[in-house]
């Protein structure tokens, strides 16, 4: 099949209509839909402000601990795919609850929800929470893909340095963290997600020309290191460690080079003037990170990836489906009914557009399968209840099958109260081939992830 | 927190050491820190505090921080006695040792800026850059400023990038040809544009406004189109009846074809002179201009039905450009004048007349020049293509004493020379090893960092050396690299003589470049970064437009660069008795006498209007986007002006209830249903009566008396019983606190300047500050020289002090 201009592929990233063309445009550079094993992928989709349990959890079971016939109010968008999705009850995140700290939910709720480490209470310096299971994944994989993983979002984070109650907006602004200091801040702007997947420079065609480019760009990152390495002897404290960051992040570009150089990186398309707008309706713009985000997993650019939906404790109004109010507002309803439904409406609204990436993925094939098949994708949110603030029994999804490590056969499974978030993660990890015995205050691996 | 459980096990102090102080904490104090109120979680009436709480104590009194705004301020005698009370062991010894300030990367401005002045290239590479994190209020914290490995990707791709711009120009087109198409929003949401962020404010008044990096010197077209929806409404049929025409826009192409085509065609000219005249009572002449960098560069009419519009074309001005960037803005200007610019709406909600696009076309005789950053960096003078060896040295020498902001060490220069030699051998051209030079440059940390050093283990505290203030100052007054005369001065060491200084300090004030201490420093400490995320819901203030909210944020931004700049007493940011108005902003406030687009300033009797309390930007940023919020509004003053943010609420407070305000209770009804909870009470005493005294204003900023249907009532009792009513008085009693509003101005400032949050053992420099402050006639001058003599900008602590050792 003859792939498709690339001039439609841009125009499409602009507009809903041209999103099919997407698939079309795949077979030019992919890679992974011809290898013979296909890897295993893990991502992370995070919703704030909790999620108005009782019409999320279902009150009967479908016999043999199946989901109900009919799925739960916010679940329903879901129903088409069930047989993939295993819907988890019961797991808890200690480390976002107060434990001597006082107010923050939500600024806790954020920073421990991948990293299952109660974050330090500072809206200055020494913030610290731990790594994040995304990024453990990624560092043990590191090099097998030319990205570690990436990081989406759909809402800016907030500048200013006190977010929830003296906990720093960084804490809010990511679920992501590389290390316990230093989060990966979601990228919402789909151009340049596009670009870091695919590159913007114009490519060089004579290819002589091109060896000689890369030459003199690994001779300068050869001397930056040279000098920085130098510098780093000289410094102390606070100054080391902000060095030290700069290494990591330099010898992971190193790494990239070197895949390049052993052929990892698939055909890129060349790129035109990508409009770099953030698109304002919600619907759009959510569903071109996901085609990304699938985009990099059918690339093999990257097998980890997470998406916030919004920033914990957003406040944006979803005024598509009709509300101005702040999403966060709402949810401290005190038990107005009028409110609840309309965070409900909000809860069902995000699961509709994460429905948008379960049909995605079901539908992009990928080895002996689609990539569906071979991923474990984990929807929810880091509070349970949003108006009380609650950091147990957390709204919890998996979909996927994990390249067969999973077996989610629609089943909602009701772990005992408090077990460690933290448990799944291990679990995770370890399906992934990633072994990591504990994380945070895990205290095993999650049973029951296969039948 | 100033006191929980575990805190309480620590050491205490028994009643008895405690005695001298009682009589002060009683008249002072114990009214609202009493067993049943215990505000702030602190109750003074018990002795059995740890040391780390008294000392806190000792702070908020000796700083005057407490009692809050509305309690009798202690006599200085008082102040002093109850201090001398207090035995060493409450005073926790403070350091005095200056802090040191982590590396700092350069944030998102810094980076931009820097580029410019380095290269003098005029990309905005940064832009595109994740957003950086703040902490204490500021994006130039070094601590909290990281380094992701996208970032890192980014950096790599802009030295790229920036490098080839600057070393063989832009690429230009062989023919010029239309470069960008720039579009407005058409609504407030988007108005069926495909949603993108990168289209230009929607302006109720059809305006087109923005800026544009032009890529070389030489003339550009600028030409846009105005589209004409007025709908013909008086068109008079035969028979007498009158008609409405549909307005053309909702006809097919061909239908608008065979109409215009009628028109022309089939009518003499006599019915057609009569159709125009018709037209022009219609939809009557209107001006049209257009401008560039603010000066009028286009001025014509538009006139007929909407017909006329298409028939029109486009407007086209040819104007010679300096390559980098200039601002345009196409508008009606009678239309600034329009008492409710949904007037200009027709009942579809569609603007009458708009400027639908603009192209900019170019280059029209490109200037034939290298780029300004090709001499920049090659210093040697030679002319494209005939350098010499020997220039390799001295170029690149320069460019890292540039970019590194110092000498660089001889390692530096020989490892860039090596890439230089590295590429001539590959073949490629001296211009080329320049090129991957300066890359390297660009990515190097001690570019992207500003880095301070000093000998290994040191643990004493050092002044820092002329070339690092030079930095510091830059960054602080322009946010961006020093200048040649800034260098040349740390070079020759004279920077540190203080005559040299202040007069260094004083010229880099006058700079253009110090606009940064607008747009970064205050539009942070004012919150204003926050407006387009607070702004105003729709559907209650329909009226308001982007155009609207941007004015809004350039009043005060106006407002603030005229004290700074003027070299006015800080006190004006509360009462002074100016401000900068346009048209539509005059009419939002209900000031007379303020006509068409332009700004100017007018003088305010201070009744309704006069300094930042009552500016639209600052009522609105700390409102609902749909209702004003007392208690937020308190909050804002509390925190921003006074320095003295309330501590956190509790856990599980519900908000107001919305539908409720103004229909079945008042505002105030409901906050002092809220307020009948004691543990609420201790906190809200203190923000809600601020708040109160703002009432007047809605959550957009403009004049009221009712809400709802109930009459404002902007009167509030302040802790003590003291009754407050409006903002005039609202501004009184901020004017006795004259000393704290400084204070934290000083202190909001010292943070900024430092790049580091403030710690205790800055209080003795801060107080310093606010001495020199005072006595300077609290002029803005006087602060950012008091900031730059300080002992925390001029020195740093070693590495094993940790900033505690002195």
């Amino acid at each position: 099949m003859k792939s498709l201009p690339r001039r439609a592929f841009l125009r499409g990233l602009g507009t809903a209509v041209g999103l099919p063309l997407l698939d079309s445009m795949i077979p030019a550079f992919s890679h992974a839909a011809t290898t013979a094993k296909s890897p295993c992928r893990m991502a992370f989709v995070y919703v704030p402000n909790g999620i108005v349990m009782d019409l999320w959890t279902p009150k009967t079971e479908g016999g043999m601990g199946r989901l109900p016939e009919a799925l739960p109010r916010i679940l329903e968008p879901l129903a088409p795919y069930r047989e993939n999705l295993l819907l988890m009850s019961g797991l808890t995140q200690n480390g976002g609850r107060a434990l001597g700290d006082g107010p923050g939910d939500h600024g806790r709720a954020g920073a421990n929800y991948l990293t299952a480490v109660h974050p330090r209470k500072t809206y200055g310096k020494d913030i610290q929470t731990g790594v994040s299971v995304d990024q453990i994944a990624a560092q043990k994989l590191a090099g097998q893909t030319r990205f570690g993983s990436l990081e989406l979002g759909c809402e800016q984070g907030i500048q200013g340095g006190n977010c929830d109650n003296g906990y720093s907006c960084a804490y809010s602004n990511s679920i992501s963290w590389r290390t316990p200091s230093t989060p990966n801040p979601p990228e919402i702007r789909p151009r340049a997600v596009f670009e870091r997947l695919f590159g913007s420079a114009e490519i060089e065609t004579d290819p002589a020309k091109r060896a000689r480019q890369e030459k003199y760009d690994r001779s300068v990152l050869d001397l930056v290191l040279e000098d920085a390495n130098r510098l780093k002897v000289s410094l102390g404290g606070a100054d080391r460690r902000k060095l030290d960051e700069y290494l990591h992040a330099i010898r992971e570009i190193e790494t990239r080079i070197q895949s390049a150089e052993h052929g990892k990186i698939p055909v890129t398309p060349a790129i035109g003037n990508i409009p770099s707008g953030i698109p304002s309706n919600y619907i759009e713009h959510s569903h071109l990170m996901f085609d990304l985000m699938t985009l990099a997993f059918q690339t093999d650019s990257t097998r980890v990836a997470t998406m916030m939906m919004a920033i914990e404790q957003s406040n944006r109004p979803y005024r598509e489906i009709g509300l101005s109010e702040s999403h966060h507002g709402l949810t401290h309803h005190s038990g107005d009914k009028d409110k609840i439904a309309k965070v409900a409406q909000i809860n069902r609204f995000h699961v509709e557009q994460f429905a948008y990436l379960v049909n995605k993925l079901q539908s992009t094939p990928d080895g002996d399968g689609t990539l569906l098949d071979h991923i474990m994708l984990v929807y929810g949110s880091g509070l349970a209840d949003g108006n009380r603030h609650e950091h147990h029994n957390l709204p919890t999804l998996l979909a996927g099958r994990g390249c067969g490590a999973v077996q989610p056969g629609g089943r909602h499974v009701r772990y005992a109260d408090e077990t460690p978030m933290a448990n799944l993660f291990t679990a995770m990890l370890d399906k992934m081939g990633v072994t990591a015995e504990a994380m945070g205050d895990s205290t095993g691996k999650l049973g029951y992830l296969s039948i | 927190m100033l006191s929980n459980g575990k805190a309480v096990f620590a050491l205490t102090l028994t009643f008895a050491v405690l005695a001298p102080a009682q009589p002060f904490l009683a008249r002072h104090c114990q009214s609202c820190h009493n067993p049943n109120l215990k505000s702030g979680n602190l109750d003074l009436t018990s002795t059995q505090h740890p040391p780390a709480t008294w000392s806190k104590v000792r702070e908020k009194i000796a700083t005057g921080k407490m009692p809050p705004p509305g309690l009798p301020i202690p006599s200085k005698a008082e102040v002093t006695t109850y201090l001398a009370t207090l035995p060493a062991a409450h005073d926790a010894p403070l350091s005095t040792g200056p802090g040191r300030v982590t590396a700092r990367r350069l944030n998102r401005t810094e980076y931009n800026n820097t580029i410019r002045d380095l290269l003098g290239v005029h990309i905005r590479p940064a832009d595109e850059f994740p957003v950086d994190d703040s902490g204490y209020g500021f994006d130039n914290i070094g601590d909290v400023l990281t380094v992701s490995p996208m970032l890192m990707e980014k950096y790599v791709a802009a030295a790229k990038k920036v490098s080839r711009l600057a070393i063989y120009g832009e690429t230009l087109p062989a023919q010029p040809g239309v470069m960008t198409r720039l579009m407005a929003r058409r609504s407030y949401d988007g108005g069926g544009l495909d949603n993108s962020s990168t289209y230009l404010p929607y302006s109720m008044r059809g305006a087109l406004y923005g800026s544009y990096v032009f890529p070389v010197d030489a003339e550009y077209e600028l030409r846009f189109r105005v589209m004409n929806l007025r709908e013909d409404e008086r068109k008079t049929a035969g028979d007498g009846t009158r008609t409405r025409r549909a307005s053309l826009a909702s006809l097919t192409p061909e239908e608008r074809v065979a109409r215009l085509r009628a028109i022309r065609e089939g009518s003499t000219p006599e019915a057609l002179r009569e159709n125009l005249a018709q037209a022009r009572v219609a939809a009557p002449p209107l001006q049209v201009q257009f401008a560039v960098d603010g000066k009028v560069a286009l001025m014509d009419v538009i006139e007929g039905t909407s017909l006329y519009g298409y028939d029109r074309g486009e407007f086209v001005a040819r104007v010679p450009l300096k390559a980098g960037p200039h601002s345009f803005r196409a508008s009606f200007p009678e239309l600034a004048d329009l008492e409710d610019p949904r007037k200009h709406l027709n009942p579809d909600l569609r603007r009458k007349v708009f400027v639908d696009y603009l192209d900019i076309a170019g280059p029209f005789q490109p200037s034939a020049e290298p780029p300004a950053s090709y001499r920049h960096i090659f210093v040697c003078g030679h002319p494209r293509g005939a350098h010499q060896a020997a220039c390799a040295r001295r170029v690149v020498t320069e460019l890292a004493r540039k970019a590194y902001r110092r000498t660089p060490s001889v390692q530096e220069v020989s490892g860039l020379e090596r890439l230089v030699a590295m590429v001539r051998k590959e073949g490629d051209s001296l211009e080329e090893g320049v090129r991957v030079a300066l890359q390297a440059v660009l990515v190097s940390p001690q570019f992207l960092f500003r880095i301070e050093t000093e000998p290994l283990r040191a643990s004493t505290a050092r002044s820092i050396g002329p070339q690092e203030l030079a930095s510091r100052l830059s960054y602080f007054l322009w946010a961006s690299m020093p200048d040649e005369e800034l260098l040349r001065s740390a070079d020759s060491g004279d920077l540190v003589k203080p005559a040299v200084l202040e007069v260094q300090v004083r010229r880099m004030l006058a700079d253009p470049k110090s606009s940064s201490l607008v747009e970064d420093f205050a539009d942070q400490w004012l919150q204003l970064r926050d407006l387009d995320r607070r702004r105003p819901a729709p559907e209650r203030f329909p009226a308001l437009d982007d155009e609207l909210l941007d004015s809004m944020r350039r009043e005060t931004r106006m407002f603030v660069s005229a004290i700074f700049r003027e070299d006015r007493s800080l006190l004006d940011f509360l009462d002074a008795p100016f401000a900068f108005v346009n048209g539509p902003l005059a009419r939002h406030y209900g000031l007379p006498g303020v006509k068409g687009e332009e700004f100017v300033r007018v003088t305010l009797d201070g009744e309704q209007r006069g300094g930042l309390l009552t500016q639209a930007a600052i009522l609105t940023v700390s409102s609902y986007p749909n209702r004003t919020s007392p208690v937020i509004r308190g909050k804002w003053v509390l925190e921003n002006l006074l320095g003295t943010p309330p501590p956190p609420p509790p856990a599980n407070v519900p908000e107001l209830e919305d539908a409720k305000t103004g229909v079945t209770a008042s505002m105030r009804e409901q906050l002092e249903t809220h307020r009948a909870n004691p543990v609420c009470a201790s906190c809200h005493s203190q923000m809600d009566p601020l708040g109160f005294a703002l009432e007047n204003y809605d959550a957009t900023g403009a004049w009221r008396t009712h809400d709802g249907k109930f009459l404002i009532d902007s009167s509030g009792a302040l802790p003590g019983g003291r009754t407050i009513k409006g903002s005039k008085e609202l501004k009184q009693v901020l004017r006795e606190r004259s000393a704290l509003f400084t204070r934290n101005v000083s202190e909001k400032l010292l943070t900024y300047a430092l790049g580091r949050g403030l710690e205790p053992y800055d209080g003795t420099a801060v107080d310093e500050i606010a001495r020199s402050v005072k006595a300077g006639d609290d002029r803005f001058s006087t602060l950012v020289l008091a900031i730059v003599n300080s002992k925390p900008f001029r020195m740093r602590s070693g590495v094993e002090a940790g900033g505690l050792k002195p």
